[in-house]
Order: structure tokens, then C-alpha cells, then sequence
């Protein structure tokens, strides 16, 4: 049995978007309530995610103002910030809700902008987004995010000997993803060679190496696994798991294991009763070309330090036999820090149901969503299957 | 009964040149102050002087920092001081992983929180 079914998908195009914070939600929110069937005023709550629209915008206590937007006041809203895995957690809450049978009919979502429409420019963003790091034993030292994944990018090339040229590969696969999803920040090809001559943000990490600042929403509808038939297109939730990692990065056992993506998988797979073997895809957190390689040792997708080698054999390109991505990633979708986590579950939503076109993964049965957050400290883990 | 470290006492010995931490029962030394020890749980700390030599466990050069820092082009590290690692930065040319560094000071960009500073050896 299904823990939850996602019913209704909805994402805005990633990218640079004028529009206030409630029209960007409301975009996605109002393109999942219809791609389900679902009026505003049958749902039972929303589980809203946003992660930094407080310091990049002067703007807080969004919930109502989401739910009014969207011609739902008076619902009860939950609000997540879990950095860059803050949607990804309102997901985990609302299908623990409609498994619970606390709720029937719940939307998930969320918004971030990130780009210089906000006001900040790219030193600005950047110090927003250290706020994510620990304030008193990360910060001081001048870290970045690109900082961040570069130090356990680095340790993994060390213990492992993965290569520049391998993150590269990274890069030209998502951006070639990327370029057949027309909701991605990007849609153009890229090569080996011209991400190796990027300017260096944080070595081994050049300009393209890194997800870009974007802005965007994404938006999801939940119900129960009984209520489920009664709509058109659902896909079930047979698995969520959730953990957390030791902070600050010097206290973590292992800088290489991103070792709560590692619990959280083996609890997402548990729930699910499937081994990594038995899931066609996965949407990883690929922030930083590296945090993909770690991510995807991390899910079980390629054994511990061949992550590298899998990116350049073509092994998780589409085509390839454990395929991650399809979407583009951060790197080539783009990356709306809040709106990222139920991106993924709309990806692997409309992947099992078969209507993505040229990105069509072959025979997707079984997804898998990781949404990381902070240094390392959050991961959820999402299983989708088709429904029977 | 504990021995506990807060965050003034820590930046404190610091500033004079030391690293301190928490050695638990459990067998992990935490290089930073915390309330209970985050691998088990136990609030049953030993207060411990870290060595302030020690080997570079990662590295990596930041050359777009946040809008606090001034100068680009830095370098931060994880450094393994005896059972412990813990974060700082350092001077000079640059080390790499498997490098010996010792503790030299305190980088203070920060509204004047201190952060380790190694130098080379």
C-alpha cells in the first residue's frame, strides 16, 4: 500500500521572473489544482515551503498570503525552511498527514527568488546563502555554498582520484538534459572543455560547475492512497525518509559519505520495499556538479567513488542504465532554493506517468527523489512509483 | 558531570592561541563546542586541549565570497588536529590535503567572530 498519491503536478519555467512571490506560487499552484481536478477550497492544507525570501526580499509569514492568493484563506498552512531541502520536508510532512488520515487533500509547494530581481546582487545572494552554514564555526572562515561542497568534493577526489573532467561531465550531461525540458533555466548544450575553462568560483568548482541563482515555484497535490483512484493521472508515495547530519562539517564522521542522504535512502527504500537497484531514475541534488557524484554514491545509484567514473561512462545520462536528471538537475533547471525540493516530485511525477517528451526516461517505474539542505546537514529521500 | 565548552570560552582560548574541544566517551573528539555529543548523544564531555599542529583533511580556495568579505581569493580548510577536525583558514601560497599546518592566529572578517588561521609548515 501506497503511504500518499500525488494527484496533481505544477511547476513555473526556472529562471528570472518579475513577479511577486504569491503570483510566482500561485502559477504553480493553480497549474497543479487543475492538472488534478481539485479546487481551492477542497483542500484541507497547505504545506508551503520557502527558504530565504526574508533576508533576500523583506518578506515573512508567506502562508496566508500564499493561501489568499491562491483563494484559500482560511486554510491551515505549515511553512517549512530547511535551506535548500525546504520543500522536499512540506512534502515529507504532508504525506505523513494523508498516511496518518489527518487530512484527505493537501497542496505542497514552494517559491524562492533568487536572482538579481531581488534586489541582490551576486555577493549579497552569496552571503544569504552562507546563512545556511554555521553561524559561529563555518561563517567566520569566509565559507560559501560553493565552498561548502568544493571541501567534500575535494576529499572525494583525493580518497577516490574523481577527476575535474569527470564534474565536467556532470555538467554536459544535465545541461544536455536540461536542453529538452523547456521549464529549464538553461537550454543550451555545453562541452568538457568550455566548463573546464570557466573562471574558478571555488576550486575544483568553475562557473559551470555551479546550479545558477533562479527564481520559480512548484507546487504538488497529495491525497490519501484510498482517495487516490478517484482521480486521473495519480502516482503513489510508497516511501519518504528524512535524516540529518552532524553540523558543522569539521565534527561530520566522513566528509565523502553525505551520510544523512545515506539514512535517508535506506529509510525511503525500507518504506518502499525496493533496493536502489529497482529504481529507474533518480532527481539528485546537484547543486555543485561534485554534490551530484557524492549524491549519487549516496542513493546506491554507483558504488562508493565511481560516481565520477558512471558520469563519464554515460552510465546516469538518459539512455544510460542508471539515469539521473532527466530534468536538467540544479545544474541546467535551474535551482529556486525553496521551490526545488517539489520540483523533483513534479519531474518524477510526469516521468511515471510518460508525458515528458524527449526527456522520457524508458520504462520509468520507480523514481527517486534527494533533496539535500545545508552543509550536508538535511536529505530527503522520495520513492514514487506508477500506480498499478 | 560535564565538562562543558560554550562558544565564549572557545573563541576565548582561541584568540590566545588555543584549540579547545570536547573529547566524549564514545570515542569521538568534537573540534567544536556542543551541547551533548552529536555522534551519541552523551552530555558526559572531557574539556580537551587540541593540538594546534595538524594535517589538511580538505582544502578549497573561494574566489566569489560573500558580500562581508573584502578580498577573494582565500583559502579554507579542514584541518585534522589530533582526533578533531575543524575548519579555519590559511596564509601564504596554499596547501594541499595530506599538508602539515599549525595554528598561527585568527581570521576576524567576520564582525570580529574568530576563525582559526593555520600557516604552512
Amino acid at each position: 500500500m501506497a503511504r500518499a498519491a500525488v494527484v496533481g503536478a505544477g511547476m513555473t519555467k526556472f529562471g528570472v521572473h518579475e513577479q511577486p512571490l504569491q503570483e510566482l506560487f500561485g502559477e504553480a499552484a493553480f497549474a497543479a489544482l487543475d492538472d488534478a481536478g481539485v479546487e481551492s477550497r477542497d483542500l484541507d492544507a497547505l504545506y508551503f515551503g520557502n527558504a530565504m525570501s526574508g533576508q533576500a526580499e523583506n518578506e515573512t509569514h508567506l502562508g496566508p498570503r500564499m493561501a489568499s492568493h491562491i483563494g484559500a484563506a482560511g486554510l491551515e498552512v505549515q511553512r517549512f525552511e530547511d535551506a535548500c531541502a525546504t520543500s522536499a520536508n512540506a512534502f515529507k510532512n504532508a504525506v505523513q498527514a494523508v498516511d496518518a488520515g489527518v487530512h484527505d487533500v493537501v497542496l505542497v509547494g514552494g517559491v524562492e527568488r533568487c536572482t538579481p530581481e531581488t534586489g541582490k546582487d551576486t555577493p549579497e545572494m552569496t552571503r544569504i546563502f552562507a546563512s545556511a552554514s554555521h553561524r559561529q564555526y563555518e561563517q567566520p572562515t569566509g565559507l560559501t555554498f560553493p565552498g561548502v561542497f568544493a571541501l567534500l568534493t575535494k576529499r572525494h577526489m583525493h580518497e577516490y582520484g574523481t577527476t575535474e573532467e569527470q564534474l565536467a561531465e556532470v555538467a554536459v550531461k544535465n545541461h544536455a538534459h536540461g536542453r529538452l525540458n523547456p521549464r529549464a533555466h538553461f537550454g543550451k548544450e555545453t562541452t568538457v572543455a568550455e566548463v573546464l575553462e570557466g573562471p574558478v568560483v571555488a576550486d575544483p568548482f568553475r562557473l559551470m560547475d555551479c546550479c545558477p541563482f533562479s527564481d520559480g515555484a512548484s507546487a504538488v497535490v497529495v491525497t490519501s492512497d484510498d482517495l487516490a483512484d478517484s482521480y486521473d493521472a495519480p502516482v503513489d508515495v510508497t516511501g519518504v525518509g528524512h535524516a540529518t547530519d552532524v553540523v558543522p562539517i569539521g565534527d561530520k564522521t566522513s566528509l565523502t559519505a553525505t551520510q544523512a542522504a545515506r539514512d535517508a535512502a535506506a529509510q525511503a527504500y525500507e518504506q518502499a520495499d525496493i533496493e536502489a537497484d529497482d529504481a529507474d531514475f533518480a532527481e539528485v541534488h546537484d547543486c555543485f556538479t561534485g554534490a551530484e557524484i557524492l549524491a549519487s554514491e549516496a542513493i546506491g545509484f554507483a558504488p562508493d567513488g565511481e560516481g565520477g567514473t558512471y558520469a563519464a561512462e554515460g552510465r546516469t545520462s538518459l539512455g544510460g542504465d542508471r539515469p539521473i536528471n532527466p530534468s536538467g538537475g540544479l545544474k541546467a533547471k535551474g535551482h529556486p532554493i525553496g521551490a526545488t525540493g517539489t520540483a523533483q516530485i513534479v519531474e518524477l511525477t510526469e516521468q511515471l506517468r510518460g508525458t515528458v517528451g524527449e526527456r522520457q526516461v524508458t520504462d520509468a517505474d520507480v523514481g527517486v527523489a534527494h533533496n539535500l539542505g545545508g552543509d550536508a546537514a538535511t536529505t530527503v529521500v522520495s520513492v514514487l512509483e506508477g500506480r498499478a | 558531570m560535564s565538562d562543558a565548552l560554550d562558544y565564549a570560552t572557545w573563541a576565548e582560548a582561541l584568540r590566545e592561541g588555543r584549540l579547545l574541544g570536547l573529547a566524549c566517551g564514545c570515542g569521538h573528539t568534537n573540534g567544536s563546542p556542543t551541547g551533548a555529543c552529536p555522534h551519541c548523544g552523551s552530555r558526559d564531555f572531557e574539556r580537551v586541549e587540541l593540538p594546534t599542529e595538524g594535517v589538511v583533511h580538505s582544502e578549497t580556495t573561494i574566489q566569489v565570497p560573500p558580500s562581508t568579505f573584502e578580498e577573494r581569493g582565500y583559502q579554507v580548510v579542514v584541518v585534522e588536529v589530533g582526533e578533531a577536525k575543524v575548519m579555519g583558514r590559511v596564509d601564504g601560497d596554499g596547501v594541499a590535503i595530506g599538508d602539515e599546518v599549525r595554528l598561527s592566529g585568527v581570521v576576524a572578517e567576520d564582525d570580529g567572530n574568530p576563525a582559526p588561521r593555520f600557516e604552512a609548515i
